[in-house]
């Protein structure tokens, strides 16, 4: 049987509520857009496999309700992921600031390579901006992070976004990739993989982690 | 399940943010309201046959051993008469639903055959969440049988008594409440109205303008510094209220549904700190609102004119939604105050509970690294409002109002039932991913009163066999 995919890993969306975190996913993983999406409670799943560079990658993605009591459960899932996308509404000033405490949550929660993206969503409603792209730009900058203006609405710059956060997360667990090229019939599950490391607190995990 | 959500692709418009009071909606009226009444009848139409059937060999009462042998039997066909199976929610012609392009259209559903035939996937179209009356039964129309009617029968003179037996009440509710009497038996069921038919109309009456008082005292202050996150948070999250979304095409600006929901939802917040306003509450008032409106609106009469309905008598429905929300909520504060304790405790609760019963479905989540909280949180938070249909969660509070205690302690059951009402679909994934699409996104869109009471009666086995027995079965 053919693999389905060679690498394995986990994405999460974290932003205010409201900010479009839902649409950005259900247009990057079904290519639909919904303008009237119910709440996320919790957090929902969903997956997409890509191919980069020759590499089929499979993505999870943890989708976040942005409702600060629900952080508690939502920061459970920050430990396990390799990715995050720091979403805020380009609408909302106030989303804009709150991505400073999103951060050092990620900072606080996250594992230490995670790897961030900035996302100014609802880029097609130029009309209501508050937040200009060059704030985003240096916010961006002062942390460290690629950053996409995107409108889940009008799909401009999702597949990119997306695509971006998923090399960044290859780029950043390379090694493991080379072992990966040297095996064809293995996956790498970078998912799993992390969890092992966080465990046992050493690069010795990487041996026999992932290989399964 | 939240990921397709059951969106009415007829809602093209935004929520005016400013002002609730949407008023665009004035030329869609004359068809809005029919097809209103026409998603949402069935929510005030159910035809407690099949669960008289059902559940009256299993009353509380008196558990027999069959039960296990009837939950066994494989799922019925579903049979829908060819004129009653409406999908109201999917013409093509308005749908919401955004291409990019037509090629996209045709990848994603390939896709999803794809994954159909893969791993028998359930796909969840766009879910109508109040959806079809012919679900009710297999006739297609509501039959009033004699068994309905002695039912019937009883529950009015229950109600008629000067002072109404309210054990009683609860014992004939368990399986189900006639809708010509579910409004009057949920007030009386959740401690809202007096069991003492003289206090009836004072308590209300009272209690209606004590609401008002409230509004008078407290909603001018909504757009205070101080309450300026509730106030967002709601007005971001009533246009995204699950189940309510049918509800949006009645004539707004002459019943305010919008305003309405918002009110009742920031008087209790601000008048309950502790927890504030929690996004999942929301869903919470929608169904004492259609239950408490399907007084007012008669389904056969075909030009019901919602306008003639009198501000007193929205009021009203108002007061009550808030007083019977609050009743329900008061039960079940610590689901929403900081840190959930609520909610974690009964996620706890249900991955014990299952470890016990269906040993092969907790050790396949294991296996295959799924957490409980990963999907039964949402099922906690929501109480299965964002799983099921709506009339379906109508027809089960009927029985968590009847049962003591039964939202935040019957509740547990009930989802441990859901869940092993899945069991094949569960076994047959083949990883963590198909697992997890699976429990959020169950596909339910058919269920109706037969299937909750089947669920209410697995989920009451349950409890009799392990809430009084903690150590029941444990490994």
């Amino acid at each position: 049987m053919a693999k389905q995919y060679d690498v394995l890993f986990r994405l999460l969306l974290l932003g205010d509520s409201g900010v479009g975190k839902t649409c950005l996913l259900c247009r990057f993983t079904d290519n639909e857009f919904h303008p009237s999406h119910i709440s996320t409670i919790g957090v929902d799943f969903k997956m997409k496999t890509l191919e980069i560079d020759g590499i089929k990658v499979r993505i999870q993605i943890w989708d976040t309700a942005g409702q600060e009591r629900y952080q508690t459960i939502t920061k459970q899932y920050y430990r396990r992921a390799q990715g995050i996308f720091l979403v805020y509404d380009i609408t909302s000033e106030r989303s804009f600031q709150h991505i400073m405490k999103w951060a050092s949550d990620v900072d606080e929660y996250a594992p230490d390579n995670i790897q961030r993206i900035l996302i100014g969503n609802k880029s097609d409603e130029e009309e209501k901006r508050q937040v200009a792209t060059g704030q985003g730009n240096k916010l961006a900058k002062d942390y460290g992070m690629d950053f996409f203006e995107t409108s889940a609405s009008t799909n401009y710059n999702i597949t990119e976004s997306f695509t971006r956060l998923a090399e960044q997360v290859l780029a950043a667990n390379k090694k493991d990739l080379d072992l990966l090229r040297a095996s064809v019939t293995d996956e790498l599950n970078l998912a799993a993989l992390e969890e092992e490391e966080g465990i046992t607190d050493g690069a010795a995990a990487s041996q026999k982690g992932c290989w399964c | 399940g939240a990921q397709h959500p059951p969106l009415d692709p007829r809602i093209h418009r935004t929520f005016p943010k400013d002002t609730p009071k949407g008023n665009n909606l004035k030329s869609k009226k004359a068809s809005s309201f029919h097809e209103f009444a026409r998603s949402t009848n069935d929510a005030w139409d159910i035809n407690d046959e099949d669960d008289e059937d059902l559940l009256a060999p299993i009353h509380p009462s008196s558990l027999p051993s069959t039960l296990h042998s009837v939950h066994q039997v494989p799922p019925l066909p579903l049979q829908q008469p060819s004129d009653t199976t409406r999908e109201p929610d999917t013409g093509p012609a308005d749908r919401v639903v955004v291409k990019s392009s037509s090629e996209a259209l045709l990848n994603t559903n390939s896709v999803r055959s794809t994954l159909q035939k893969q791993q028998s996937l359930p796909v969840r179209p766009i879910i109508p969440l109040v959806a079809r009356i012919s679900d009710q039964n297999s006739s297609g129309a509501p039959i009033m049988t004699v068994r309905d009617k002695s039912r019937l029968d009883k529950f009015k003179y229950l109600l008629s008594c000067p002072n109404t037996d309210l054990e009683e009440l609860r014992k004939h509710s368990w399986s189900g409440i006639p809708r010509e009497v579910r409004p009057i038996t949920w007030r009386l069921l959740s401690g809202y109205l007096p069991a003492n038919m003289e206090r009836r109309d004072l308590v209300l009456k009272r209690k209606r303008d004590e609401y008002f008082g409230f509004i008078e005292q407290y909603y001018h202050s909504r757009t205070d510094e101080t309450y300026k996150d509730t106030y967002r948070q709601i007005h971001i999250d009533i246009p995204r209220t699950n189940p309510l979304i049918p509800l949006f095409h009645l004539p707004i600006p002459l019943f305010d549904i919008l305003e309405r929901s918002f009110r009742i939802l920031f008087i209790w917040a601000i008048r309950h700190p502790a927890s504030g306003y929690v996004q999942g509450i929301n869903d919470l008032v929608t169904p004492f609102f259609v239950v408490f409106l399907s007084e007012f609106v008669v389904e056969d009469v075909e030009n019901f004119d919602v306008a003639s309905l009198p501000l007193d008598t929205q009021r009203n429905i108002e007061a009550d939604s808030f007083w019977c929300m609050t009743k329900l909520l008061d039960g079940i504060q610590d689901n929403y105050t900081f840190a959930q304790p609520g909610i974690q405790n009964n996620v706890k609760a249900l991955e014990e509970l299952v470890s016990r019963i269906d040993e092969d479905i907790h050790n396949y989540f294991k296996r295959y690294e799924v957490e409980y909280l990963q999907f039964a949180f949402r099922w906690m938070n929501n109480l299965l409002m964002r799983e099921l249909p709506l009339r379906c969660t109508i027809r089960l509070w009927d029985t968590y109002q009847a049962e003591q205690e039964g939202f935040s302690h019957f509740h547990l059951y009930v989802c441990a039932a859901f869940l092993i009402e899945w069991r094949k679909e569960i076994l047959s994934m083949v990883d963590f991913q198909g697992l997890l699409m699976l429990l959020q996104n169950l596909p339910t869109i058919h269920w109706g009163n037969e299937e909750v009471g089947l669920l209410l009666a697995e989920a009451y086995r349950l409890k009799y066999m392990f809430a009084d027995a903690p150590n029941h079965y444990r490994r």
